[in-house]
């Protein structure tokens, strides 16, 4: 790794050493919600003056100009803090830059993101609905002409943050008379417009909601808010997904890690006897360890690839799909270990730390962003060239598929 | 630290494929099955020739002074084209155990021979599922070996061997010539390899090294050879890979390719990410080689690359259906393999307790 990246890695360790008694896990601890999120904000701001946001933007949309590398340094350094990042992950990651993208008006959204990289603005991405989980194509939100611009109407669902966004990226169907890619159109809208409700989801695990359901009733929008060609929505969502293809993974799959864990096995017992010792507790810490070592060594040679200016392989795919589901397990052997003394629940705590919480939170990573078995899908289908799953849909005007 | 393969090294990865893609055949090394005693000449020929046997010998011996991640690399090509000749291993095994010993006698009487093909190596280092037995059966005393040595590779053919044995109460690393030695040979499922038990009665031996020095050299030796084959295993696990997904498109069923089915498509993702990340901790594993990590780095190359080729093997079979089980389909050719390597360097028992003791020392 060159000295460059060498030294902005200190340089990134130091600044956040400095900051992490004000913002990180110790000083968030028992926090109320609103607090949470107000010392989000106040972090986003602090890293924004640092030089530490928008890592690899443009100066000009109050961006460093450096590396996609230097960003995911930066990420890597940062998730051992558990700093307050997460309202601004779909928002920085996603939502502004395909603004930044496509808006046809350059300034404001310059202006939008500067906001959204010093903390003072937030937005949402409004994907999925009822209908159209996997199949983002199938939804039926419905955008209708209305005089110079358009009327939304319809719901979305596991809407991260939307209860906290100013702002929103959308996606809706303003044609059901062709076949369903065809006539979908992409939008900013304003999550305080009226006719715009946001409903949060309590979810099976512990912690403040963070998905809402959100509904539209008859909500204005001007034709200078649209940001794909009309019928040309569906692209454009793709080109949003693609736009966050380099992020820091996590091989511990979001969970505790392997020390974490061998920590455990040495203070259980199983039988009489030391977990630690248990062949089976021993083959599970093995097998973990591989899987992560793996992973994290997919990731540095992708960093390394970039380093030297080369795509990296489609090997990253991998990550989400297979530590998730490694963590789930390990979670339930940790929960076995401390038996009944298991089955006491500490609402907030981090599923960095805690087994029951990691346990827990962890079907949620298995869903979101991509299930397994979309993923499977896509690994089969894109990197190996197996065929496509049989879509009857296929070709089909949206109005003639039965529902 | 991980690496990226510079230009010579990519170099011989293609070279090394495109040279056993031209030179195997598969009727050759199914006959191997059948009988004992023989191997695969063509591949070891093409060894000779290719230079690999020299790959991992000093310049000064008449090497190339490269080292494992160049092994590794020809290993893969080796174990995709199901090579049915051992020596890349234990040879380098053996030349691992010379450069140990420190004996510039040995060293030159022995290192010019191995790179240059004329001589092969065995490592008799396990006995039943112990790949290093704290008390191994085999004694050294003035000058000589006494005991046995249970299916060792290559152990039919070498000319020479690095036995695991006691010297005084302490373990010792011994360099012992077969001439002198019985050999019986072992009829496996996999009869390539050449298996042999080896039995040493009062055989002249040169001691290596000794006591702790000796403990650690062989735990690296074991260590090193584990990180080829795992390179091997990888090269075994992504050909079936490869002949898993052919065969998907292929074969229709019910009016589509079976591939189209989820049950099949998904089982075949699902090897891809067993491959990537053994390829990952492999490649990672060898340039960790001399680094303080290495053998946690080696354990978990070996673990993943084990998993890998077991579950390649059993799951393409399955996708193949009746064809997959037929003699001549050579998917068994795979499917031994995938288990004599599984054994060869240790057992997955033995490396899983290895990197927790490893996870441990880290954690206390």
């Amino acid at each position: 790794m060159s000295e460059d990246l060498d030294s902005y890695r200190l340089k990134a360790r130091a600044w956040l050493q400095s900051v992490a008694p004000t913002f990180g896990k110790a000083a968030l601890k028992g926090v109320p919600e609103e607090e949470h999120l107000a010392m989000g904000r106040r972090y986003q701001r602090a890293k924004f003056e640092a030089g530490f946001a928008g890592i690899h933007w443009d100066p000009e949309l109050g961006g460093q100009g450096l590396t996609p590398l230097h960003k995911v340094i930066f990420e890597q350094e940062e998730m051992g803090f558990g700093m307050p990042i997460g309202y601004f992950g779909v928002s920085l990651g996603i939502s502004v830059p395909v603004v930044l993208r496509f808006a046809q008006d350059r300034e404001w959204a310059r202006e939008r993101a500067v906001a959204a990289l010093r903390g003072d603005e937030i937005w949402c991405q409004l994907f999925s609905e009822p209908s159209g989980g996997s199949d983002l194509a199938g939804l039926r939100t419905k955008v209708e002409p209305d005089g110079n611009g358009w009327k939304l109407n319809g719901q979305k669902l596991w809407t991260t943050f939307a209860q906290h966004s100013h702002y929103g990226v959308i996606i809706a169907r303003n044609d059901p008379t062709v076949a369903k890619h065809k006539g979908l159109t992409f939008f900013w809208l304003d999550m305080k417009a009226p006719g715009v409700t946001v409903r949060p989801i309590k979810l099976a695990a512990a912690g403040s909601p963070h998905v809402n359901e959100v509904f539209f009733d008859d909500v204005k929008l001007t034709d200078g808010q649209r940001l794909s060609p009309v019928g040309g929505g569906f692209g454009t969502a793709m080109a949003t997904l693609m736009i966050e293809r380099y992020s820091a993974s996590d091989p511990t799959g979001f969970g505790p890690t392997t020390a974490t864990f061998v920590d455990l096995a040495r203070e259980a017992e199983v039988n009489g006897r030391p977990a630690i010792e248990d062949g089976r507790v021993r083959s599970a810490i093995a097998r973990s360890y591989a899987m992560r070592s793996g992973l994290e060594a997919i990731t540095t040679r992708a960093m390394k690839m970039m380093a030297a200016g080369m795509e990296p392989g489609p090997e990253g795919a991998l990550n989400k799909l297979v530590s998730v589901r490694s963590r789930q397990k390990l979670s339930e052997l940790a929960i076995d270990l401390m038996g009944n003394l298991g089955l006491a629940w500490h609402p907030g705590a981090s599923s960095k730390d805690d087994w029951v919480e990691s346990w827990l939170a962890a079907p949620t990573g298995r869903i979101a962003g991509g299930a397994d078995e979309m993923l499977l899908n896509t690994i089969a289908e894109r990197i190996l060239g197996l065929p496509q799953d049989h879509r009857p849909d296929k070709g089909v005007p949206f109005n003639q598929i039965p529902a | 630290m991980s690496i990226l393969y510079d230009d010579e090294q990519q170099a011989i990865a293609s070279e090394s494929r495109r040279v056993l893609d031209a030179r195997m055949d598969k009727t050759r090394l199914l006959g191997l099955l059948e009988r004992t005693g023989a191997f695969d000449k063509p591949f070891w020929d093409t060894a000779v020739e290719q230079g690999w046997t020299a790959l991992a010998v000093p310049e000064a011996q008449g090497g190339l002074g490269l080292g494992l991640i160049e092994l590794g690399l020809v290993a893969q090509a080796a174990g995709a084209a199901t090579a049915g000749a051992p020596f890349l291993t234990t040879n380098y095994g053996a030349i691992c155990a010379l450069l140990a010993s420190g004996n510039a006698d040995l060293q030159g009487q022995w290192l010019p021979k191995l790179a240059s093909g004329e001589a092969v190596a065995a490592i008799a280092f396990a006995e039943g599922n112990a790949p290093l037995p704290p008390e191994p059966r085999s004694v050294f005393a003035g000058g000589h070996l006494s005991g046995e040595k249970p299916g060792v590779t290559a152990g039919l053919i070498a000319d020479l061997a690095v036995v695991w044995c006691h010297h005084e109460d302490k373990p010792a690393l011994v360099l012992v010539e077969l001439a002198d030695a019985r050999r019986e040979t072992v009829d496996s499922f996999d009869n390539g390899r050449l298996f042999a038990d080896l039995a040493f009665a009062r055989t002249p031996a040169t001691l290596l090294v000794e006591g702790d020095a000796a403990q650690a050299a062989a735990l690296d030796i074991l260590a090193r050879m584990a990180v080829v084959t795992a390179h091997e295993q990888i090269g075994g696990a992504e050909a079936l890979l490869f002949i898993a997904r052919d065969y998907a498109n292929e074969r229709k069923a019910f009016g589509q390719p079976i591939g189209a089915f989820q049950s099949v498509k998904h089982r075949i993702a699902e090897l891809y990410g067993l491959v990537e990340i053994a390829r990952a901790n492999a490649i990672h594993a060898a340039a960790q080689e001399g680094q303080p990590g290495f053998l946690k780095a080696a354990a978990a190359a070996r673990l993943s690359a084990t998993e890998a080729y077991d579950t390649a093997a059993r799951d393409t079979v399955q996708i193949h259906g009746g064809a997959g089980v037929t003699w001549d389909s050579g998917l068994h050719l795979h499917m031994r393999r995938a288990r004599s390597l599984a054994i060869e360097q240790g057992n997955m028992l033995f490396w899983e307790d290895l990197l927790v003791d490893q996870l441990m020392g880290e954690a206390a």
